[in-house]
């Protein structure tokens, strides 16, 4: 338990899909996983409970633990209602891994509200949100499209993984296993990602450095490969170059920060973490930042696998002396120097002017831009609420 | 006693609603209703008087006429975000040899609770007794006779910005009306449409008002909060006028006609008409998205009346429910939105405790005017509960 906590570290499930990857990573990871799984539908949760993770039902009032039926405003109204439990949950915490699937009710529509609420508290949150497959429909797309801006806004870093890119062209997969087997894969990346960064390795890549990484790390791309046998270490890097979540190698050739991981058994040799490494810089661009950890674990006995977060928009943050980006600009909203190890600061970390489309002056207020404003917990309550809110409107 | 008829105004953001009522020692009726839309007011505030003069002029003629009085003194109304309340408490040691208290000790803790500390720049409007505490038994209602060392009382003060009640007031005076009381709108409301059994079983009222949203709540036959938010159904409209990008009356109409609270998951993909008017073409508009507007707001603004009460300490004592008042009570499906945020029942408040006000369209719009007149009567006989700060009651009505 005091592992746990000492790590700072959560994993957050949102809605149906959200839920059960957070479950799936759990189940694969074992003890010493703190999950916490948020959904609306209360019929997935009874079972979460019990598997020692904690639920969090969301709009229980409004919703009777029913579900949205696919309902994004339902699914951000319900998060409204109970973001005081969910804030209960984040004691010792400072990053928060969010897992949601983009499209549906809960997963679309209370985690924009949920990112922005953990934000707004200081803590670093990294998004893994899944696009729905394309043959799911237009609609579900259109949701998912309609919510990103909105996530991208509040979370430090937001790896958005097309289920599509998860296979190969010509798959004759069978429609309700591509579900399953996308899930698996991305639960594998994030378990990977998980073990790299708590469990004890001989060059480790601890949860400081996570955070240090997500908070100035925008958008990134994620990949994962695998390989064993003689020359594993090649294998491994030229299938993680081939990724199709890391846009078959285009992504880390233009990062501008990639964190690696490398886990591999007892049998893990200096030469083919060389050889890993060499083929990496080799590939990514110039002045790339690359932080590197390993995992070492009988069960990747004569494997190697390889997970990988690519950053392209990695900016340093201004105290860090070893930042070889090159325009290390400090961001819009400078953080002071903080004494403190550990600087959480509420508020606003990221410059918010890529992600704010919504800029009211006089006129989001109307008819009463000239009378004296309402206001209630900083909010002015003459502009519509829709548009604090941040509600998209069917048109 | 026999009292002359009542007038009360209301100048209300969308409407200014005169009420006369008159009473033959029982129950009162309401014998005259003058309504006409105000205009230059915004929020509660006046903002052009002379416009808002032409509606109170207008309102006291048809309520004259209606009624057969004619009306040169009247009660006035009032709202707006700048209405607090304060609760101030008395107390007084019990001096006589047998500790039993007497009449003269709750006069003085009386006197005593009602000397409230405000900023210079505001007003009371009326204090409201609370309840007593004997010795360290709180809730008590009557007092006298029961044996104690200590009485202590506690006085709400209803208390507003000076100048803007003057404001109000001046309205009034320049359409040559004598001004002899003003009252918060939320306590009117209250008076006409709440019955003896929910007081004491604690109830919430939120009278829905075009510009502000007045709330009261009672628990154990006690007002427990009072507030005003200054949001109301003016918002809405604008809401509605900016997501379309319709001109405000469009937005009212559009508002009244397919409004309503709760977004309408069957209704599917509905789709209504606006309809063309000069230099606008007709338009369709997405059902969904307007009622996704206004349920935005009106759960937004339910839900700072419920944060304000849970607050002040009152949600979990009002078992007897909501209530809702004013126009805004008539937008679809109100009711049900304010059942789920507040988890008990809820329904529109009618004015019960007057006559004379069924044939009337709409009768919880004119609750505050209705309770207006009762707040007159009640005063009048000076019943203690309610009682006025400035007492100046000369002759009412000229016949």
């Amino acid at each position: 338990m005091s592992q746990e906590q000492g790590s700072g570290l959560l994993l957050l499930g949102v809605g149906g899909g959200g839920c059960r990857l957070a479950a799936s990573v759990r189940s694969a990871y074992g003890e010493g996983l703190r999950v916490v799984c948020a959904d609306t539908d209360a019929q997935p949760l009874r079972p979460v409970a019990g598997a020692g993770m904690s639920a969090v039902l969301l709009g229980g009032s409004r919703l009777s633990g029913h579900g949205t039926g696919g309902d994004a405003i339902l699914g951000r109204l319900a998060a409204q209602d109970d973001l005081e439990t969910l804030r209960a949950q984040m004691q010792h915490v400072r990053t928060v891994v969010i897992l949601a699937s983009l499209g549906g009710g809960t997963g679309g529509g209370a985690t924009p509200e949920i990112v922005k609420a953990l934000h707004d508290m200081g803590m670093a949150t990294v998004c893994f949100v899944t696009r729905p497959f394309v043959f799911e429909g237009e609609a579900r797309a259109k949701s998912a499209d309609r919510v990103l801006p909105m996530i991208e806004e509040n979370a430090d870093s937001l790896i958005v993984i097309p289920q599509d890119d998860l296979f190969s062209d010509a798959r004759e997969d069978m429609l309700g296993d591509a579900i399953q087997v996308s899930e698996s894969l991305i639960s594998a990346g994030v378990t990977l990602l998980w073990r790299l960064v708590t469990k004890p390795g001989f060059i480790q890549l601890d949860p400081e450095r996570l955070h240090k990484m997500v908070l100035q790390g925008g958008n990134a791309r994620f990949g994962f490969a695998s390989a064993s046998g003689a020359d594993r270490a090649r294998h491994a890097v030229e299938a993680l170059k081939s990724c199709r979540l890391l846009r078959k190698g285009d992504s880390l050739s233009k990062a501008s920060a990639v964190m690696l991981g490398i886990l591999a058994g007892p049998d893990l040799r200096l030469s083919e973490i060389g050889e890993v490494m060499g083929a990496l810089r080799s590939h990514a661009p110039k002045g790339c930042l690359i932080e590197m950890g390993t995992v070492l674990d009988a069960q990747y006995e004569g494997r190697i696998e390889l997970v990988a977060l690519s950053f392209e928009s990695w900016v340093a943050a201004v105290s860090q002396s070893a930042t070889p980006a090159k325009d290390a600009a400090p961001p819009a909203a400078a953080e002071p120097p903080v004494a403190d190890a550990f600087p959480i600061q509420p508020g606003s970390r990221r410059s918010r002017a890529k992600g704010s489309k919504l800029s009211f002056g006089a006129t989001g207020r109307g008819k009463f831009r000239d009378v004296e404003p309402t206001l209630h917990e900083g909010q002015d309550l003459d502009v519509p609420t829709y548009i604090r809110r941040g509600i998209a409107l069917e048109r | 006693m026999a009292i002359p008829p009542i007038a009360a105004l209301e100048i209300g953001t969308s409407r200014t609603v005169v009420c006369v009522g008159e009473s033959d020692g029982g129950r009162i009726k309401i014998t005259g209703v003058g309504s006409y839309p105000t205009i230059g007011v915004r929020k509660g505030q006046m903002f052009d008087l002379v416009q808002a003069r032409t509606g109170v002029e207008t309102a006291v003629k048809l309520a004259e006429k209606q009624s057969d009085v004619s009306i040169w003194q009247v009660l006035m109304a009032l709202s707006g975000g700048h209405i607090l309340a304060t609760v101030n408490p008395g107390m007084v040691t019990i001096r006589s040899s047998d500790h039993v208290v007497s009449r003269d000790d709750i006069d003085e803790v009386t006197e005593n609770a009602k000397e409230v500390q405000i900023d210079p720049e505001r007003q009371v409007l009326h204090t409201i007794t609370q309840s007593f505490t004997v010795d360290d038994q709180p809730g008590i209602v009557k007092p006298e006779g029961m044996r104690c060392k200590m009485l202590t009382l506690n006085v709400m003060a209803v208390h507003g910005v000076k100048s803007r009640v003057e404001n109000a007031v001046n309205v009034a005076k320049s359409a040559e009306l004598e001004v002899t009381d003003v009252a918060f709108s939320g306590v009117c409301a209250a008076l006409a449409a709440l019955t003896a059994e929910q007081k004491r079983n604690g109830v919430v009222l939120i009278d829905l008002g075009g510009g502000t949203t007045n709330y009261i709540a009672y628990s154990n036959d006690v007002v427990a909060a009072v507030g005003s938010v200054g949001v109301g159904g003016d918002h809405v409209t604008n809401d509605i006028a900016l997501a379309f990008n319709i001109p405000l009356n469009r937005a009212e109409e559009l508002k009244r006609a397919e409004g309503a609270a709760l977004i309408d998951s069957e209704g599917g993909a509905r789709r209504v008409a606006l309809k063309a008017d000069v230099g606008f073409e007709e338009r369709m508009l997405n059902c969904k998205a307007l009622h996704t507007v206004i349920n935005a707001r009106m759960d937004e603004t339910l839900r700072v009346v419920r944060s304000r009460l849970h607050d002040a300490g009152v949600l979990p004592h009002v078992g007897g429910g909501v209530v809702l008042t004013g126009g805004g009570a008539y937008l679809r499906k109100v009711t049900e939105l304010a059942q789920r945020i507040f988890g008990v029942p809820c329904r529109i408040g009618m004015p019960v405790n007057v006559d004379g006000l069924d044939k009337v369209e709409q009768p919880a719009s004119l609750c505050t005017a209705a309770g207006l007149v009762l707040y007159g009567h009640m005063t009048y006989e000076d019943r203690g509960m309610l009682a006025p700060v400035k007492n100046i009651f000369k002759g009412w009505f000229r016949r």
